[in-house]
């Protein structure tokens, strides 16, 4: 009788030493990078992969596309959640094996949706409204370097994502109109989930990852102004999602950014 | 008569936003001249000295005898008629390096403040790196007693650089991406540099001694440093129109503070300038082929130039030519400190890597030289690149 036995190709197993890299968390770090940094810590905890968070004034440079965070995983380093995802699923860990071909594009729908949305809306509220800007993320995006480096580079910063603004169509938009627009994408995310723990059913995928990441951060982030966090905070189940996340993945975390703090 | 002379009027016209305090040391000796001849020679010393500046477009001088009222008998007149450089003036040129080519624009204010300060902007725009440079330079009267008769020259310079390092190659080694990023380097400089050498191309004869001491940090930027590097040449000619040549560089850079030293500032070793025989900046710490410099190092060469054999083409262009012999040898390292000042000194002692070699060089006017060795190079350590064979190189200073 012949057995038939699959065994995968001998991908490098996941190192101990694997390390993500985002700017310094204190006094650097700003919104939209520290929702993208969360989002793939989630991730990788969901698979249950272990890995170190370093901070560094120059992450954003070391990266290989320039976005936060990217993680350094062997000798191989990947940046941005979407390579994350891939790279991971090479080594026979994924999250979403189970969804069905359907299943798996309205994930990623999903996925588009918060990248175009709350990622984009964290990058306008951060960027291009006057008083964030010049009261929180210049500051601190500048705070590593010595006058007058500092300054230039926070001023180039700001123009390079007004530039991208105005190149996606948002350059005109207001805030009010920009808070209108993350309360309809937490609609769309809010009625999709329902009474679901996770977007697909039992399981967590890359989206949980996503939506928690970016939720997360804007509930217990304090900007000038906290009408971004109250929109989120309308949608109860959300919520409770995030804070159901954070106890079962995340319970090592420090306290004072326990969800329960700010509900 | 003609002896004894009596000084009536200094003048110094064409003045405009030069102080006259730097110019009266410059010119100061032409008082002690004792006779006309005197006079004229110190004046014309005095013109060099003013021309050496760097502040005039012309200077002439005019002696004549004393005129007008309160004139004295055997009295003179000197006259310095200076004209001023442009206040500000650019420039444009291209320049061809090792491997890169780069275009350079820059702007000078040759007497900024009045006492020859030079101020100059410079943006290099090349295939390899791209940089900004701002210099502000001051000279000082070169009054160093200890060696009146010997051409003494020192600098102070403040530089404020911005740097932005970033990875050229898809996947460089983890320790060159730590790099990446911005640096902001305020440093002040000095450098004293005593040169006794006929040329310094190909030098028969003389020596060159050159101390450069560089501190960051203490006015702002984000890198602090204490950067130490010394030069030392000799030269003596022998038999059969030889000329034996001895060499020894060494630096040394110390951070300051709990910051280590940025890639951009360290020592590099190895290449068809510095230890022949090995690739270019080729040897010492390294991390996956890529090399991440050293923070100590010293190298030495010692060479024997003589003119091509049988002496082609001679008193012409055959001239330009040279045969050399070398011997290279140097090390680099990091420092780790705690160890020691005699540990760092053993580490600097042990894996030296040395070559030896022959070959032809091309002198190109007074400022450069080609060079198209065969070398043998040993000591190689592991991680070492070396380019064993023929060898080509093109520069202004060479171990």
């Amino acid at each position: 009788m012949n057995v038939c036995v699959f065994i995968p190709t001998a991908a490098e197993p996941w190192p101990e030493n694997a390390t993500l890299y985002q700017p310094l968390k204190e006094d650097q770090i700003l919104l939209s990078d520290c929702a993208s940094s969360l989002a793939v810590q989630a991730y990788l905890r969901m698979c249950g992969l272990p890995v170190q968070v370093v901070c560094r004034a120059n992450a954003e440079y070391m990266s290989p596309s320039g976005k936060i965070p990217f993680i350094h995983v062997g000798n191989q380093v990947v940046s941005e959640l979407g390579p994350i995802v891939q790279f991971t699923k090479a080594k026979g860990h994924s999250l979403s094996d189970g969804l069905d071909d359907v299943q798996r594009a309205e994930m990623k729908a999903y996925m588009e949706l918060v990248n175009n949305m709350l990622l984009t809306a964290e990058l306008f509220i951060q960027w291009c409204d006057d008083a964030t800007a010049a009261e929180i993320s210049r500051p601190r995006y500048s705070s590593p370097y010595s006058w007058p480096l500092n300054n230039i580079l926070a001023y180039q910063k700001q123009w390079e994502v007004r530039r991208k603004m105005n190149a996606i169509g948002w350059g005109g938009k207001t805030l009010e109109q920009v808070y209108e627009d993350v309360s309809q994408c937490c609609q769309a995310l809010s009625q999709r989930l329902g009474t679901q723990p996770y977007f697909f059913s039992k399981q967590p995928t890359e989206l949980d990852a996503l939506v928690f990441g970016h939720l997360f951060t804007i509930i217990t982030t304090r900007l000038t102004s906290g009408e971004l966090a109250e929109r989120i905070k309308g949608f109860s189940n959300l919520l409770s999602f995030c804070r159901r996340i954070e106890q079962t993945y995340f319970e090592d975390k420090t306290k004072n950014t326990k969800l329960s703090k700010f509900v | 008569a003609l002896s004894e002379l009596h000084f009536n009027m200094l003048h110094i016209d064409g003045l405009g936003r030069t102080k006259e305090d730097l110019l009266t040391y410059e010119i100061a000796d032409v008082f002690r001249a004792k006779s006309l001849i005197d006079v004229m020679k110190k004046s014309h010393e005095a013109r060099q000295k003013l021309l050496r500046l760097g502040i005039f477009r012309k200077v002439e001088v005019l002696i004549d005898t004393s005129r007008g009222e309160g004139a004295l008998p055997n009295g003179l007149d000197v006259t310095f008629e200076v004209t001023e450089l442009r206040r500000l003036t650019g420039s444009y040129n291209t320049m061809v390096g090792n491997n890169e080519g780069s275009m350079v624009l820059g702007l000078k204010l040759p007497n900024a403040l009045g006492r020859a300060e030079k101020l100059t902007f410079q943006f290099s725009y090349g295939t390899k790196e791209t940089s900004y440079g701002l210099s502000f330079f001051k000279p000082q009267p070169g009054n160093f007693e200890p060696f009146p008769s010997i051409c003494t020259n020192q600098t102070l310079k403040w530089e404020g650089v911005w740097r932005e390092l970033g990875c050229l190659a898809r996947t460089p080694s983890f320790a060159i991406r730590k790099e990446s990023g911005h640096t902001l380097k305020s440093s002040l400089s000095h450098a004293m540099v005593i040169d006794t050498r006929n040329s310094s191309i190909l030098p028969r004869r003389g020596g060159l001694l050159r101390i450069h001491q560089e501190l960051a940090g203490f006015t702002g930027g984000d890198v602090s440093f204490l950067k130490e590097d010394f030069e030392i040449q000799l030269n003596k000619s022998l038999f059969w129109d030889s000329v034996l040549s001895a060499s020894l560089w060494s630096g040394l850079v110390l951070p300051i503070g709990d910051k280590p030293t940025s890639i951009a500032d360290r020592f590099y070793l190895g290449g068809p300038t510095s230890i022949r025989g090995f690739s270019m900046y080729s040897v010492g710490p390294q991390s996956e082929g890529d090399y991440l410099g050293g923070e100590a190092y010293w190298a030495g060469g010692l060479h024997l130039y003589t003119p091509l054999p049988f002496r082609p083409a001679k008193g012409g262009f055959g001239d330009l030519f040279r045969t050399h012999f070398f011997l290279n040898a140097g090390n680099l390292c990091n420092l780790n400190y705690g160890e020691g000042p005699k540990a760092h000194l053993k580490k600097l002692a042990e894996c030296v890597r040395w070559s030896y070699g022959l070959g032809v060089l091309l002198r190109l006017g007074n400022i450069a030289r080609l060079e198209l060795n065969y070398c043998i190079p040993m000591g190689v350590q592991s991680g070492d690149r070396i380019c064993d064979g023929v060898q080509f190189g093109a520069g202004i200073r060479f171990l």
